[in-house]
């Protein structure tokens, strides 16, 4: 990522390179005026939470206002979730627009479409999120895109993009439900043909609807309305220290990216 | 504030699936059905189903006039496209017998309606 | 008289913790005393936000306004302050060491920091010290998943131990006791907070739990091997913050997050607590109290917790015809509903029906309906009132003060009744009374036991007269009181001279009632029984006697007080309820119905205040929903009932009485309506005053469900056994 980062542009570059080269004898330094400097080195690693690295967070935000910048008409957000992870909330329109500049810039070179993934708020007025998980070799860096829209309305396919995005696609509508448009071979792909609904849609119960089963007098598989023997169980996995909800700190779950320059009239 | 809004809403810009109007969406269910009426030979000849010919261009109808109060035209569309889909799968073989007879829904006891024969067999 | 001997018992101990409980106490209690003078509210910072609070309040209290919850164990809101788990130690600003908020009242301009580092040490360093001596068994613990230990050690414990005794030699283990069938001890996982003690000795007035020995050693018993034999000995399972008190009926059943819970209504007394029904793959597993403070407040009787059990045992699952050789047989519900139609078609309206004690609402109404229709009149209900028109008044049969009334009421006389074993939790109220706001007490029965002093006047009915003429002493409480009342047991009325007493008693409420207090109070017993009387039940089966009906409908009348000779000989008995109990064994046709557990009904309690059920698991077998039944034989009888639905039925209900459709509310009967003129005589026959309740022995079985109860049966005998032990004790000692 620190690669990309200092091809883009000056002001930038000088960032990075400063943290590259600064910020390891600025460490060193504060190690060696603490007094217990000695005693910490010993202490050995304890990886339980997984801290983000402070240089990898202003060069992913930075690549992210870089984005942004490149395409205000798309781009309507840039965030930062799990401390490092960058995020590009764009408008539906332009999923192919946006893939094809992570694709194409030289400095990005997201050429490969790790995953499309689907998500389902059905209070949301656009109930369906839609997120495009992008890989860069060439930098070892990813990113993921993300879009939204609801049961009636198509998305753009991506695959004149990117070839992995058919498959993916075509799970997302078996699943969700979201239609693509301009998809060379949209069907279904997880479930049985005859198979009614969209199985990941929150709204589905989590038995579903039907029940298969061999029937010997009419020598073939027949679909009937469920009917559980046994009640489902649900767990009640509420947590039990809610009780004390002053005593939580959760980490905030996304950080907003703010744009470099406030726009100016 | 609050009219323009709705005004918005009103005339609200949607993207359309495939038709634009209705005479479209229209075209493209008719289309659909004649698509089915015509490979129902096909259908019934491939995978040896025991049903006439009639009793399937029936059961098309049937599922069609189901839809009938439908009056979206992206849902129109949906559904169109969605026939379209099952329409592939039945021609191209890829559906078996079975799959084929579940709009049959024969092994299904229609559920009671009145209160007495809820109450006796005690849904 | 010592009414509180907790808190005084505390003050004596002297150590300074419990002088500083105590003295909270004291205060609490002083400002509740004196609203009269204008409260000056002194302002303290907890967090750094600052809260107004009365002069007195705890810590805790201050810290609870803001919505700040302090870690406790011993602290309970309704029981006195002990102190001495100092898990609510927490940091006031200049004070050289933390303080136990449960305990010590604040002063002006305190700043209290619930969350700072001084805070949360003492809270890990206390956490430390209890789970040194607490058992790693949560895995085999019933209490693992609600154990407010494990909870809080996840909260506010060290997430690392220091314990290194890996050989065990030195964790306190202590002996389990034996306190009777319905409470599990595993005393090794105790941590002393002595919530149980104060339980018992407060609220249920049983002082039989204590402490034994001091620091590493001190034990919780019952000081001499016995039972904890109380009629609220459950609740102690509630309070136990940990797993030492655990349910032994329910040991080893479930854990809490695989089962559901359904708040419900409980039916076994005239309560009507709430109640949470805890169920997994259809079957009722154990039944908790719901906070309501109009009704139980959190408490729970035992009966109706432990009772459940009953609710799986002779249960009738398919409906049954008696065949000609006089075997009931089990068949079809069609022809089970053919044969009872074919006797209701042939009866020409010469039909009865006999509501019992767990009827709801819904099907009471159902069935009146049924047997209007087939122009039949005559329904009653299984438990008797007083002669002539006495249910037309509403008044004449509630709890007129209301349950959280009694609560500040300061003179009460009981007649003919035991409010301990016949609504334990009116009870309590009671008791509440006496210790907190020096109730008086008088009763005309029997000696018993109330769990609290109370004057026994005598036994003989003409008492009541000399009371309410105001010749008697008790009279002069009764009329000096600023909130008197009287209570009358639902059973008494059931007398030839009931009317009399009724008349007697309401004619002197008249004189005692105040502008806002009606001190006429009948205690029912029965959870079907104000229900009945609302919807138009007439009390009393003499009028079966009197109808000489072909066809008698039972609608879970168990009680066993109408007998096959009483009926005409081709009489057709049909009977609709949960269990093959008395009812079912005199009955042509069963058909089997739905307990409380099962279905969504109306039930109004002895204060007149409806309430439903709501259900959590389905009925058994072929059981169905008992106004599904009557819906279901009206139409084969040719008069189908017009509503299929439960809501179509509420609003024929609301129809007939539209108070029962306003669930959860009390409505109560107007002051004018309390009418002494419905008695025609009014000549008390004397003769001796009886409850049927006497002994906690006769407490535990009073219905179908409880009859059926495994568990219950246990009580008896443990009842039994404890008993047979203190007369051989006795003769040991003479």
């Amino acid at each position: 990522m620190s690669a990309l980062i200092r091809n883009l542009g000056v002001r930038i570059a000088s960032a990075g390179l400063a943290s590259k080269h600064v910020l390891p004898s600025v460490s060193a330094l504060s190690h060696r005026l603490s007094s217990t400097a000695a005693a910490d080195a010993k202490k050995p690693e304890k990886p339980t939470v997984r801290k983000p690295d402070a240089v990898a967070r202003t060069h992913l935000s930075d690549f992210g206002r870089y984005v942004a910048e490149c395409l205000p008409k798309y781009v309507q957000k840039v965030q930062l979730t799990a401390g490092d992870e960058l995020e590009v909330l764009i408008a539906p329109e332009g999923v192919v627009p946006v893939l094809q500049f992570l694709k194409d810039h030289h400095q990005a070179q997201f050429t490969n479409l790790v995953d499309i993934a689907g998500m389902d708020v059905p209070c949301r007025e656009n109930r369906f999120e839609v997120i495009y998980n992008l890989l860069s070799l060439r930098f070892n860096a990813r990113i993921r895109v993300k879009t939204y829209t609801d049961e009636l309305t198509p998305l753009d396919s991506a695959c004149e993009v990117h070839k992995a995005a058919n498959w993916y696609e075509r799970e997302i509508w078996d699943m969700y439900g979201v239609f693509f448009a301009n998809h060379p071979d949209l069907r279904r792909i997880l479930t049985d043909y005859g198979f009614e609904g969209h199985p990941q849609r929150r709204d589905f119960p989590l038995s579903g609807y039907v029940e298969l089963r061999y029937d010997d007098e009419k020598k073939r598989v027949v679909c009937e309305p469920l009917e559980l023997a046994q009640e489902f169980r649900k767990f009640d996995l509420a947590a039990p220290w809610e009780q004390f909800p002053n005593f939580r700190n959760a980490n905030p779950p996304a950080e907003v990216v703010q744009p470099a320059t406030p726009p100016k009239k | 504030m609050a009219g323009r809004e709705a005004i918005k809403r009103a005339v609200q810009q949607v993207r359309p699936i495939l038709s634009v109007d209705r005479e479209e969406a229209r075209k493209r269910a008719l289309n659909l059905y004649k698509a089915w009426y015509r490979q129902i030979p096909y259908i019934v000849m491939d995978y040896d189903i025991p049903m006439s010919v009639e009793q399937c261009r029936a059961k098309l109808r049937e599922e069609f006039v189901k839809q009938r109060h439908v009056t979206d035209i992206r849902v129109i569309d949906m559904l169109v496209i969605k026939g379209q889909m099952e329409l592939k799968e039945s021609v191209e073989i890829w559906k078996q017998k079975g799959h084929i007879m579940r709009y049959w829904k024969e092994s299904q006891d229609p559920k009671p309606t009145d209160f007495l024969s809820k109450f006796i067999q005690g849904v | 008289m010592i009414r509180a001997p907790l808190v005084k018992a505390l003050g004596a101990l002297g150590s300074p913790t419990h002088q500083i409980a105590s003295r909270a106490v004291r205060t609490s209690a002083i400002v509740a005393q004196t609203p009269a003078k204008a409260p000056d509210t002194i302002e303290v910072f907890v967090d750094d936000i600052p809260v107004q609070v009365l002069p007195g309040t705890t810590v805790l209290q201050a810290a609870a306004q803001i919505g700040v919850e302090i870690p406790r164990f011993c602290y309970h809101e309704r029981l006195a302050v002990a102190g001495n788990c100092r898990m609510c130690l927490v940091e006031v600003e200049k004070s050289p060491k933390p303080v136990a908020a449960c305990a010590m009242p604040v002063m002006k301009g305190w700043r209290i920091k619930t969350n700072s580092e001084m805070t949360r040490k003492a809270r890990e360093g206390v956490m430390e010290f209890l789970l040194m001596n607490h058992p790693l068994d949560c895995p085999i613990c019933d209490q693992g998943g609600e154990c407010d230990l494990q909870d809080q050690a996840m909260a506010f414990g060290s997430d690392r131990s220091r314990f290194t005794d890996i050989n065990y030699t030195g964790k306190r283990a202590v002996e389990d006791k034996d306190i009777g069938p319905l409470v599990k001890t595993i005393m090794t996982r105790c941590i002393h907070c002595t919530r149980c003690i104060r339980f018992a000795s407060e609220i249920a007035g049983v002082d039989d739990l204590g402490t034994t020995g001091r620091g590493n050693d001190m034990q919780i018993g019952t000081y001499v091997e016995k039972l904890f034999l109380t009629e609220l000995s459950g609740n102690v399972i509630d309070l136990c913050p940990v797993g030492a008190l655990t349910n032994k009926p329910y040991s080893f059943v479930a854990r809490p997050w695989e089962i559901r819970k359904v708040s419900s209504i409980d039916v076994l007394d005239a309560v009507g607590s709430n109640i949470v029904i805890s169920t997994r793959t259809n079957e009722v597993l154990r039944i908790l109290p719901r906070e309501n403070e109009d009704v139980n407040e959190e408490w729970l009787a035992d009966k109706s917790r432990f009772a459940c059990d009953g609710l799986k045992r002779q249960r009738l699952v398919a409906p049954m015809v008696r065949m000609p050789n006089g075997e009931l047989q089990a068949v079809e519900w069609e022809s089970a509903l053919i044969a009872v139609a074919k006797a209701l078609q042939k009866a020409n309206g010469q039909i009865a029906g006999v509501a019992g004690q767990l009827a709801d609402v819904e099907a009471m109404v159902a069935l009146k309906d049924l047997i209007n229709r087939l122009e039949g009149e005559t329904l009653v209900t299984e438990q008797d009132f007083i002669k002539g028109s006495g249910t037309d008044v509403r008044a004449n049969y509630l709890l007129n003060s209301n349950i959280a009334g009694l609560e500040e009421a300061d003179a009460v006389l009981l007649v003919g009744t035991n409010p301990r074993y016949e609504a334990p939790l009116v009870n309590t109220r009671l008791r509440k009374a006496y210790v907190h706001n020096e109730l008086q007490i008088a009763s005309i029965g029997p000696k018993i036991d109330l769990s609290y002093s109370h004057d026994n006047l005598g036994s003989d009915a003409s008492l009541i007269k000399d009371v309410c003429s105001g010749s008697h002493a008790f009279s002069k409480v009764l009329e000096g009181a600023k909130k008197p009342a009287i209570i009358i047991g639902a059973d008494i009325l059931e007398r030839s001279d009931g009317a009399a007493i009724h008349a007697t008693i309401a004619e002197y409420c008249e004189k005692l009632k105040k502008p806002d207090w009606n001190p006429f109070n009948v205690l029912q017993n029965n959870a079907a029984q104000v229900g009945a009387y609302d919807v138009g039940y007439q009390p009393g089966l003499q009028r079966i006697n009197q109808a000489q009906p072909k066809v008698l409908v039972l609608l879970n009348a168990d009680a066993g007080k109408l007998t096959r000779e009483q009926l005409p000989k081709d009489c057709f008995v049909v009977y609709i309820g949960s269990h093959g109990d008395n009812g079912a064994s005199i009955a042509d046709a069963v058909l089997p119905g739905a307990a409380y557990t099962e279905k969504q009904a109306t039930y109004v309690n002895t204060e007149g205040r409806a309430q439903q059920t709501l259900p959590g698991v389905s009925p058994p077998g072929m059981a169905r929903e008992d106004w599904k039944i009557l819906r279901a034989l009206s139409e084969v009888t040719g008069t189908p009932l017009g509503y299929d639905t439960l809501d179509e039925l509420r609003t024929r209900l609301e129809d007939i009485a539209p108070h029962l459709t306003r669930l959860g509310k009390l409505e109560k009967a107007s002051f004018n309506e309390l009418s002494p003129k419905t008695a025609t005589s009014k000549s008390i026959s004397g003769g001796a005053i009886d409850v049927k309740q006497k002994e906690l022995r006769e407490y535990f079985m009073t219905d179908a469900i409880s009859r059926a109860s495994p568990t219950m049966a246990k009580c008896i005998s443990a009842v039994n056994k404890q008993q047979r032990q203190d007369e051989a004790k006795q003769s040991v000692a003479i």
